[in-house]
């Protein structure tokens, strides 16, 4: 965790980290100036801030922007449900666990954008395409926390609540989702970020609307300032979203004793 | 706070499957065909976004959607299964498709060359300061070009052949266009086969064309080639006349307005102004010049590049 922590304060943490953006700045800056990259292939930092504010400037820009995080946060959302579902399900029925084991270990290392060619044929160049490839790798990420969170109840609050005649909802309910809760907020940390990283991946190759896209187009327009700047984009969007994850993270596990206990630590 | 989580889960998940449910084929509503075309976000496509807002295709009842799609790849297999009902492609390509029979037929000409030695919209280029002189030269010499076993190692082979150079020692590597400036800079390669914009980018940047290689492989090469599905051919013949006619109108506009489409490209690509200014134009005919497409095929057959000779009668319109 990057909180900040006692004889560190926030205000040093934060001090730093703009310091070090503004080197990386400086440096993108200086080395196409002094001539150790050509200009053409690497434009200095001002040059990419200028086609940046261009860019905001236009109505495209704002609508590949939305595409992209309307595809980042369905494709989440849709991995996150299922992947929490199926986990309760597969991790609470042993047999089940044993039965999907192999599978699962055989499908998860599968990379995303190996599955292009299937998501072109089945959405050509639409949002299902992204969709399919942001699904299917912010899945695993849930997937497998989930099991794990279920894996991790204490066997005796679980025979306690069974012999108090619990439900079966009650159980899950009151023992197991508690249990596993930290566990899916990785898992979402995870395929948040994930679930980026894939949508750009599919808009640059397959050409699906997005921030990817407009990069690809750039890129084949020889605009090569407004491609950095795009690319710039991306990372702010990606920052953004790590930022949120563990706020919501923090905010939302404020009981539970894993987040509890870094504070008071 | 969970359960609020929770409700909103559900909505948008129920809003993804509603969105997802609604995206609905193209069709015709109200006699107004909706139609899909897959093109790349090129020059060459110019024509068809020209056609679009001059209001060509709406005059014949079509609405029209542009899937500037990256790269060619999916464009075949798109209007093949119909999620496109048009796509745009070179020649090769279609031939390579046909070749396999898939059932697809080229509607209308898509771009030609201009006929020009040194004044073409692509060409192999080399660095200011190289040894390569001529097409010649290049015998032995590693050329880049955007797709192996394509147009671009044809019609590069073609050129050497026709300056006496040995056509088969040629080492081609495949890059992305975009890639080429750099890596001719670099020295990654020693020749690259490109089009516009690279080409006008690496001329300003000190670059030397040595091969015209459409014009050296035939006269008015027909590049490439708007097409359709066979099934939608046999469909719907009536919209396979009315989009044919509007391109036709489309292509016969944008070859006499040379301005309007300079400007037409500030609007789906990222071209500077300074580069739309200086690219060179393609040529926009509206036939198909069927003797240079023959010429293209036997060279591809010469170079293996289909596992069975492509059938132009099926192919062509």
């Amino acid at each position: 965790m990057t909180t900040a922590r006692r004889g560190n304060p926030a205000g040093d943490t934060v001090l730093l980290g703009v310091a070090g953006l503004a080197g990386l700045l400086l440096i993108i800056e200086l080395m196409p100036r002094l001539g150790l990259v050509d200009e053409r292939f690497l434009p200095p930092a001002s040059r990419i801030m200028a086609a940046l504010a261009e860019e905001a400037a236009s109505g495209a820009f704002w609508t590949a922007l939305s595409d992209t995080l309307v595809a980042w946060a369905l494709g989440l959302a849709i991995a996150v449900a299922a992947g929490v579902l199926a986990g309760l399900v597969i991790g609470s029925v042993p047999a089940l666990r044993a039965l999907t084991a192999s599978t699962v270990e055989f499908l998860r290392p599968i990379p995303s954008v190996a599955l292009i060619p299937l998501a072109v044929l089945l959405y050509g160049t639409d949002l299902g395409s992204t969709l399919l490839l942001v699904c299917y790798a912010a899945f695993w990420q849930v997937l497998v926390q989930v099991l794990y969170g279920v894996a991790d109840v204490d066997p005796v609050a679980f025979e306690t609540a069974r012999s108090f005649r619990f439900s079966a909802w009650a159980r899950i309910r009151h023992v197991l989702w508690p249990t596993a809760l930290p566990y899916v907020f990785t898992g979402v940390r995870l395929a948040a970020s994930v679930a980026l990283v894939l949508a750009i991946t599919a808009e640059l190759v397959i050409g699906s609307p997005g921030l990817g896209k407009e990069i690809a187009v750039a890129q084949a327009s020889e605009a090569v300032p407004t491609m950095y700047a795009l690319i710039v984009v991306t990372g702010v969007l990606g920052v953004l979203i790590n930022l949120l994850a563990r706020t919501g993270e923090r905010r939302l596990l404020a009981w539970h004793q894993s987040v509890r206990g870094e504070v008071s630590a | 706070m969970r359960r609020l989580l929770a409700g909103l889960t559900a909505a948008v998940l129920a809003g993804s499957l509603t969105a997802c449910g609604s995206s609905g084929d193209s069709g015709s509503e109200g006699g107004v065909d909706q139609v899909k075309v897959g093109v790349i976000p090129i020059i060459d496509v110019a024509p068809i976004y020209l056609g679009q807002s001059k209001g060509f295709f709406k005059n014949r009842n079509i609405e029209l959607t542009l899937e500037a799609g990256q790269g060619g790849a999916a464009i075949v297999p798109g209007v093949s299964n119909n999620q496109f009902q048009f796509g745009f492609s070179n020649l090769t390509s279609l031939m390579i498709a046909q070749s396999k029979d898939i059932p697809i037929k080229a509607i209308a000409a898509g771009v030609a060359s201009t006929g020009e030695a040194g004044k073409d919209f692509g060409a192999v280029v080399v660095k200011g300061d190289s040894a390569i002189k001529t097409a010649k030269d290049l015998t032995g010499k590693k050329i880049s070009v955007n797709t192996l076993k394509n147009i671009g190692d044809t019609v590069t082979r073609e050129s050497v052949r026709k300056a006496g150079g040995d056509p088969a020692s040629l080492n081609f590597v495949e890059m992305g266009f975009p890639a080429m400036p750099a890596a001719l800079a670099e020295g990654q390669v020693d020749a690259a086969w490109v089009v516009e914009p690279q080409l006008s980018a690496i001329k300003a940047a000190g670059g030397r064309e040595v091969a015209s290689t459409y014009v050296d492989a035939a006269p008015n090469l027909t590049v490439a080639a708007y097409f359709t599905s066979q099934k939608l051919l046999a469909d719907d013949p009536d919209l396979v006349k009315r989009f044919t006619e509007a391109i036709h109108e489309s292509l016969t506009y944008a070859d006499a307005h040379p301005d309007e489409v300079r400007a037409i490209l500030g609007t789906y690509t990222k071209i500077d102004e300074k580069l739309r200014a200086a690219v060179v134009l393609p040529k926009w005919p509206t036939q198909i010049n069927e003797a240079s497409v023959q010429t293209i095929a036997d060279l591809g057959a010469k170079d293996g590049i289909f596992t069975k000779a492509p059938d132009l009668e099926k192919l062509l319109p």
